[in-house]
This record gives C-alpha cells, structure tokens and sequence, in this order.
C-alpha cells in the first residue's frame, strides 16, 4: 500500500515544500541586503530571479501526482462549483439538455430496434425476397406455383429456395375461445431454408406437403405459451383450423416467426387452383449460396423468368422477377422513412439545445473573461484552460444527460399508453436498452465537447494585458468575434426551427383535416367484431345467407340493440374491387374501371345512419326476389354519370371474368370515407345486398341503446350459440376501431408536434439569452443614447433590430429545408395539398412570435436603462 | 512564462548537475543553486526556481533524499543528500553524456572530415 501511505504524505510534502521556498526567498533577499540594496528592492529582485513562486510549486507537486486524473478531478469540482455559482444559467441550460437528450435517447431506442431488428432470423443478410413484376403495368406481382416449382429446380445462387402465402384462420379446440390467427400456408422447406428449427417436434417434411397427406400444423411460441400454458403434450394433439382438423408437430422458438409477426404455419399444398400458371399468390424467399452475391441471384432470376416468359407467354409474357433483401417484404421496410424522419426531427432539437448552451455559453465568456485572463496572467496554460472549460461544459452536459434519461423513460412511457390497447409490433421496444444508456452517454458527452469548445476556444484566446488593463466589466477577449458566432447560431436555430414547425404543421394541418372532415356515418353507439365462416363448414354462398340471416336475428333480438346488420368493409377500411360494366357502353373488356363495392346486409345505411340522397335504400326483399338493386354514392354518380340522372341506370360486376346480373340503380348515397390509406379521399363507390354477392368474411354491425362495449359478451355468445368453433374477433367499437386506424397519424403527429414545441422554446430561450447579454453589454451606450435624446420607443427599436437580423437569413434557409422535407414526409401527411402555403405562414408565425418574446423581454429591460446610473457605474 | 523556456539545456542537464554538486557534499536547495551558478561561472541561465520541481522529481525516484537541517544563516532548511542509487545514476548519466558530446564534438570540429 506504498501509495497509500505517499497519499497521506503528501499534504506534509506540499507543506514542507512551501516552507522550503519561502526559506529560499529570504536567504537570497538577506543576501542582497547584505549586498546593499534596500529590503522592499531586495524581496522583489528574490522573486524575480526565482521566477514565478505559484507555477513552480504546482510543477513540483505535480511530480507527486497522477497529473491526469487527479486533475481531471479537481476540473470536475471546479466546473460544480461554477455551476453552482450560476444557479440561473445552470438552470436553463441543464433543462435544455435533458429535454434534448432525453427525446433522442427516447427516439433512439424505437430506431435502434427498428433497424437492429433481424426478423427472427440468425442470418438476415443471406435471405432475400424474390418478386415478380408485370413489366406491362409495372406493378408488383407474386408468384404462381408452377413458377416456383421450376425455379426451386432451376437456381444454382441460392442454397435454398421457399414459398408462402398469407391465410388468416379460425383456431378452434377444447383449450377455450375459438380465435382468429395470423397463419401462413409454407412449402415444407421453409424453416431449413432460413435456418430455423422448431423448439419442440418437429419441422415440416416433403410428405406434409403431398396431396392427402395429414394435416399438419406449427405453432409460434406465444401461442403455445398464451393458449396452451406451454404444456409439452400439444405436440401430437388435433385442432381445427378452418374446421379441419390439424395436428400439432412443431413449436417454435420464442421470437421466431417468419416471416413477420406469424402465428400458425400449415404446408402450402398445391391444388388445381394452385397449380394454375396465373395464380399469381407466393411470396418466394431464399437463402444465397455461400460466396454468392445478391446480384448474381439478381441477373440468374432475370434469365430464369425470361425463359419462362418464352416457353409460357400466354401468363408469363411480361412478367420479369426482381431480387431484393429480405427485410423489403416487412411492413417495417415502409415505416423507415417516417422513423427516420422523427429521429432527424429530434436530433435538430437536440442541435437546437446545443446551440442554446453555446450562446449562454459565450455570453458568459464575455464575463469571464477576467478570471481567465487573470490565471493566464498568474501562470496557467492554454491547455489546462481549455481543458477545464471543456470540463465544465462536459459536466453541464453529462447533468443534461442524467435528467434527459428520466425524460427518455417519460416519453417512452407516455408512447406507450399512446398506443392503447394497439398490438405492437416486435420490433418496437420501448424500454431502455444497454445500447440506448451507451447512446446516451455518447451523446452526453459528445455534446458537451460540441457546445463547450467554441466558448473555450474562443476564452483561452484571452489577453492577460487587455483584460487587466480595460478593468473587465465589458468585452475583453475577442467579442466582435463571439457576438457573429452567436448570430451565426441564433441563425442555425432558426433554420432548424423553421423545418420542426412545417413538419409539425404539415402534420397537424393533416391531422385536423382528418378530424374535421365527417365520415359520413354516426359512428357513435355503433359495435362491430369480425367473423370469418370456413370452408370446410359453410361450403356455398346459400350457407353464409343462411348463417348471417339467422344470426341477425339473434343479434337484432339481444337487450340494448336496436338494429344490426352486416358489411364486407367498414368506414376507412377499405373495399372489394371489382371491375364494373355499364349498359350502353362499349365496356371493352380490357379497359374496365375497377371501382370500389361494398357488400352490404339489407339495413346497414339504416344501421349506420346514412340517408340517400336521391332514391331509395334497400328494402328487405333486395337481393332476395325481384330484379336485383345497388345503390350508388354521389362521387359514383358525378364520375361515370355527370348530369345525368342515376336512378334507374344499369351496371354489372365482373368477377372472375364472368359478368354478373345486371343491377339497376335505386338510390344515391352520401359519401362515406371508406378509404384507408388516403384517408380524406371520397372514392367512387356502389353498394351491394348482401344476398346479391354474399361473402364469407364480414363484419357484424349494430347500433345500440347502451354503451357499445357491454354488449361484446353477448354478442360472443349468441354467434358461439350458433356455432362454438367459429372465431369472434376484433370486437370493438366503431369509434375505437377509427381511432385506431388514424392513430399512426394522430400519434406521429402529437410527437412531431412536441418536438416542433420543445425546439421553438428552446429557440426563444437561445435568442433571450444573446439579446439579453448584448444588451447587458450595451448598458452604456443605451445609456449614452438616452442621455443624447434617445427616446425609450428609439431604445426597443434598437434591441428588436439587433434580434430580429439573424432571424432573415436563418428563416430563409429554414424554409428552403421545409420544403425539401415537406416531400420527404407525404405517407404521414393526409389530406394536405402539395402547395400549402398556410402551414409555412403558420410555422413563420409562431417563431416570429417566440422570437419576439425572446427579444421583448431585454429589450424593456433596456428601456429601463437608467442613463445616470449607466454612464456612472464604472 | 517564456522565462521557463530556457531553465533546461536539455532534458535531464539540471538534475545531472544537481546530482554532481551534491555528490561532493549534502547540500539545501538555495545553497545548491549557488554553488552551480558560481561553479558555471554564471555561463548557465538557470532559473532559481526550476530547481525544486527537479529535487522534487529525483525525491520520488529516490536519487536524493532530504531531511530538515539549519543553514549557515541558521534558517530551517531541507538539505538533500545523494542516495546510493543517485550515485549510480549519475555515474552512468555522466557517461552517457560524455559519450554524447564526444560524437557532438567529432561532428563539429572542423580539422576531421
């Protein structure tokens, strides 16, 4: 423990040092006097030739030390105690950085899961998603099973070669609720092909796959643990899946499921339908042979399809293939861009608290200046200085950090409840992460260095003569210099500011269009959930009039229910697209408008509230006995009959390629916002009686005496009566069901908007603390132009000219960045057109007016200036 | 500041002279100083001062060590004495010097090239 013991020695050491020297001085001095000089003369002439007594010393206990940590430590007191000194500015700045740090940190943590995610899969960067696409109408197709059969046969890239298809289904057994699940239909290489094996059982073999092979099925790991309790002995037990029963070989690991968000995989057996050369329903995904490159699968796929195109061109004429990473396929692929927007949204926050810290920063440079230049003049070198200014601010930083972490978890907190009752994708973590804590204190750190090392630089210039010579007070050390720095990032701020607050109001100006723009329908007391009748068990059309005519009956007779219905779709989830016919027309077969249908039981626009325009609603006898009806919306009717009068025209479906009966127009309805991905847009639509074209999943609607949500239960019930292994899902109501589908919207926007917030307070702070100080600086020439004539009207004038200067340019640049992210955000912008210029004014707007705060405070301050007392004081 | 600048000749000069001085006879730090500005004849600037972080460093690698005397102007001062070990270090730091300016010497002196 020699180290030990020297620590303790030390304090005796620096003392006797001390000691030591003094007895130096004076020896010299008595020498000198002896000499003949007078004592005062002679302690001077001492020191002089000792040189400077304080330096020397520190360099002699400096041999003791070990210099950089214990320096490092003594910095850390120091720069507290400054900050301690400065409760005001510590105050301000601290909350600068935590709020900055803390939204990235915060940010950080959905990104991080969102480009760190792997899909489930060890080795992501080896699969790829292998598309087709229709050359002639450049759309994304997949692909058919006789063209993944030859491909799987004829690829020499890839080590492996699978196929899925997307199939929701009913799960029933005896465990509990019949429920719908997330299922995939997968060739039986599937799992080897990505390199996954069950946890339990066994993986898919060719045999599943052979026609009248049993039926087989594979669990996802959640489901095994949330409907089966994790008991090992469901491998080899039967379920009903779609009412056929299917026996259980094989559970998956926990996260695995491939190849997003999957609960159930079946083989995908090949049928007639299947084998057909047009079916185009796969999506196909493989694994690249080792040493193999995505290109060279890329150029063999292209040659592939073209023989193809050339041996069946009657299906495959146009149709080319494209090879791309597999991570493409995930709904997460489309969402980057937004994420990626918020992260630079909250990364310009940050840079906006920096800025702010630098400001307050060089403003106070200015009146530190004397304590620097005095320890310059005493001795202390350029880099000491500059290291413990780096210091103080690292340590202003670190206790933004700390405070930013308490925001990081706040924010991520309150994302959460956000969400609801929303399914979150497995990708989204919000808690911290060991990576987020490292991000964290990255950032920390890093910003400190970032805001502190221009002040620093910029203080360790100081001249020890000017700053003892002009007595302090005002600017010494190169303030012309400092004053266009803060302008300069009085500027940035702006800039930044300016694209927050487009983006924020491109996204609130989207979201209160989406408020205020009326569905259409009385979305209040409305209960909807979701049935899907399988084949196995409702093989035709008659089955499902049959099933829903007497459910509704049921349905109709429950307590608190005063009418109940059915839909194919509900308001803002979308349509049935079918290709349309009009009597007396041409109605060339390959140019037919796809429109928009809605299948629709008898009473649903009486169900939803909806009144026709002109003509009639259905009547019960619709779709059942006499000629057959549909009812039109107004946008239908103003696009394809303009001028004319609907009632009574005549127009057909095609589906399949086969046309149907011809349906003669009764009524004209209102538009309802159906549309679910542009949600303000009034699309052309017809509705059609169920009985008409019945469907096998639908919707149940009805509109209640009672608070919607009591009546989920009974509803259950009465469709369990009916049939016990018939999956009810999504039960909700139609009010929670469209807050749901624009909560992407809502959500985003809210975040945008706080950051957009967060950023103009941070930037009127910023511009407060520069004006502030100038006028600080200024006292005594304000106080001059008062004492001259200068009225106080002439002072304001002054201070808001000085403010509002740096604003021009900074705007200027702002607004040209708006307009670049303003394209790069249309996803999350509804209803906003492409010119919107009221946003841009909006956002001008609102920090014109937090700068001008930021300017009028001090600038009355200024006003106040006593002349007298200006001009006297120093 | 820039006086300091010129306390060292080179790296290590004012502790090999420092050691030499007190090889003869245990001396303090103002006595020390004398002595090798008299016995330089005043050719070497040295600050008075550079003296102490130079004991101070041959203090912890205990080349010298130190303990409280009287002067001759009867003051409390700290006379530092060679160690063993500093005598050992001084032998081979005078050797390597002297190596060091013979080569100096031959590459200077015009007569051989």
């Amino acid at each position: 423990m020699n180290w030990l013991k020297r620590l303790f020695a030390r304090r005796r050491l620096y003392g006797d040092l001390s000691e030591e020297i003094r007895a130096h001085l004076d020896e010299r001095a008595e020498e000198l006097v002896s000499g003949g000089m007078p004592r005062e003369e002679a302690a001077a002439a001492a020191r002089r030739e000792f040189g400077n007594v304080g330096l020397i010393e520190e360099d002699s206990r400096t041999v003791w030390r070990w210099p950089s940590v214990e320096n490092f430590i003594r910095d850390i007191r120091y720069a507290l105690r400054m900050l301690i000194k400065n409760p005001g500015f510590t105050a301000v700045a601290v909350t600068a950085l935590a709020l900055g740090i803390g939204v990235n940190t915060g940010i950080y943590t959905i990104v991080n899961g969102a480009l760190s995610w792997d899909m489930g899969l060890d080795n992501r960067d080896r699969i790829i998603w292998v598309t087709a696409t229709n050359a002639a109408h450049s759309e994304d197709w997949e692909t058919s099973y006789p063209d993944f059969r030859d491909f799987r046969s004829q690829t020499k890239s890839l080590a492996g070669l699978g196929a899925y298809t997307f199939a929701p289904v009913n799960l029933s057994d005896s465990t509990g609720l019949p429920e719908r699940y997330y299922s995939v239909q997968m060739s039986a290489n599937g799992f080897a092909v990505v390199g996954q094996k069950p946890l339990l059982g066994r993986d898919f073999v060719a045999a599943d796959e052979q026609p009248g092979a049993p039926a087989v099925l594979i669990i996802a790991y959640h489901v095994w643990r949330d409907r089966y309790a994790s008991d090992p002995a469901i491998i080899g037990k039967s379920v009903r899946v779609d009412e056929i029963p299917r026996v259980v070989i094989g559970v998956m690991p926990p996260d695995r499921r491939f190849p997003e968000e999957t609960d159930l995989w079946t083989p995908l057996m090949p049928d007639a339908a299947l084998e057909k050369r047009d079916n185009r329903g796969l999506a196909l995904f493989g694994r690249l042979r080792d040493g193999i490159g995505l290109a060279t699968a890329r150029a063999e796929f292209t040659a592939l399809s073209g023989n193809l195109a050339a041996q069946y061109p009657n299906t495959n004429k146009d149709v080319t293939t494209e090879v791309r990473p597999i991570e493409q396929i995930t709904g997460l692929y489309f969402m980057k861009p937004l994420i990626l927007a918020i992260f630079g949204a909250v990364g310009f926050v940050l840079l906006i608290a920096c800025a702010d810290v630098a400001n307050m920063l060089l403003a106070r440079a200015t009146e530190r200046s004397r304590e620097i230049s005095i320890r310059v003049a005493i001795g202390a070198g350029r880099i000491p200085i500059i290291r413990q200014l780096l210091v103080e601010s690292v340590v202003l930083s670190v206790t933004g950090g700390l405070l930013g972490c308490l925001v990081a978890v706040g924010g991520l907190r309150w994302f959460d409840s956000g969400m609801g009752t929303m399914e979150k994708p497995t990708w989204l973590h919000l808690s911290l992460d060991r990576s987020a804590l490292l991000y964290l204190a990255a950032i920390s750190v890093g910003v400190g260095i970032l805001f502190g090392l221009a002040p620093a630089l910029q203080l360790a210039k100081a001249d020890a003569n000017a700053a003892l010579k002009e007595g302090g007070g005002h600017g010494v050390v190169g303030n012309k210099l400092g004053l266009r720095l803060s302008r300069v990032l009085v500027g940035i701020q702006m800039a930044l500011c300016v694209v927050l607050l487009v983006g924020a109001g491109l996204m609130i100006h989207g979201a209160v269009n989406m408020y205020s723009t009326p569905i259409g329908v009385n979305t209040k007391n409305v209960l909807t959930m979701r049935i899907n009748l399988p084949e196995a068990k409702y093989p035709t059309p008659q089955s499902w009039i049959a099933f829903h005519e007497s459910l509704n009956k049921r349905l109709a007779a429950l307590p608190g229910v005063e009418l109940a219905s059915i839909a194919s779709n509900m308001p803002l989830g979308g349509w049935i697209p079918f290709s349309l016919e009009f009597d007396g027309r041409s109605n060339d077969a390959a140019q037919l408008p796809e429109v928009g249908c809605l299948v629709v039981g008898n009473n649903y626009f009486q169900t939803m509230q909806v009144e026709p325009r002109r003509g009639r609603l259905f009547a019960d006898a619709d779709g059942v006995a006499g000629p057959p009806v549909v009812v039109v919306n107004e946008s239908f009717a103003a696009k394809y009959w303009p001028g004319e009068e609907p009632l009574g025209k005549r127009i057909r479906v095609r589906d399949e390629n086969l046309p149907g009966a011809w349906l003669t127009v009764v009524g004209v309805v209102p538009d309802v916002l159906q549309n679910f991905r542009q949600t303000l847009e009034l699309d052309p639509l017809i509705y059609v009686p169920f009985a008409e074209k019945p469907q096998r999943q639908t919707f149940l609607v009805a509109r209640t005496g009672v608070p919607p949500a009591s009546l989920s239960d009974p509803f259950r019930r009465e469709v369990q009566r009916m049939d016990d292994n018939l999956a009810v899902y999504e039960v909700r109501t139609l009010e929670n069901r469209i807050a749901e589908s624009r909560l992407g919207v809502s959500l985003f926007g809210a975040l945008y908007s706080v950051f957009a917030g967060v950023a103009t307070l941070l930037a009127a702070v910023g511009l407060y603390a520069v004006i502030a100080h100038s006028v600080n600086q200024r006292r005594r020439e304000i106080g001059l132009r008062m004492a001259l004539g200068a009225t106080r009207r002439d002072i304001m004038r002054l201070v808001l000219a000085q403010g509002i200067k740096p604003l021009v340019p900074g705007l200027a640049v702002g607004l040209l960045l708006a307009l670049g992210v303003k394209r790069a955000l249309p996803a999350a912008i509804v209803g906003v057109s492409s010119g919107d210029p009221m946003t841009f004014i909006a956002a001008i707007f609102v920090l014109l007016s937090a700068a001008l705060l930021g300017c009028v405070v001090p600038a009355r301050r200024a006003m106040r200036v006593d002349p007298m007392i200006a001009l006297r004081c120093e | 500041m820039n006086k300091n600048e010129q306390r060292d000749l080179f790296p290590g000069a004012l502790e090999m002279m420092v050691l030499r001085t007190l090889k003869r006879q245990p001396l303090h730090g103002y006595a020390l100083v004398q002595h090798i500005k008299r016995n330089s004849d005043d050719l070497l600037q040295i600050e008075e001062g550079s003296l102490y972080p130079a004991l101070q460093r041959l203090l912890k690698e205990g080349l010298v060590k130190a303990k409280w005397g009287t002067s001759s102007t009867n003051r409390r001062v700290r006379i530092y004495e060679l160690t063993p070990a500093g005598a050992k270090h001084l032998e081979r730091e005078v050797s390597r010097f002297e190596r060091m300016l013979e080569g100096i010497t031959r590459v200077l002196s015009p007569s051989e090239s």
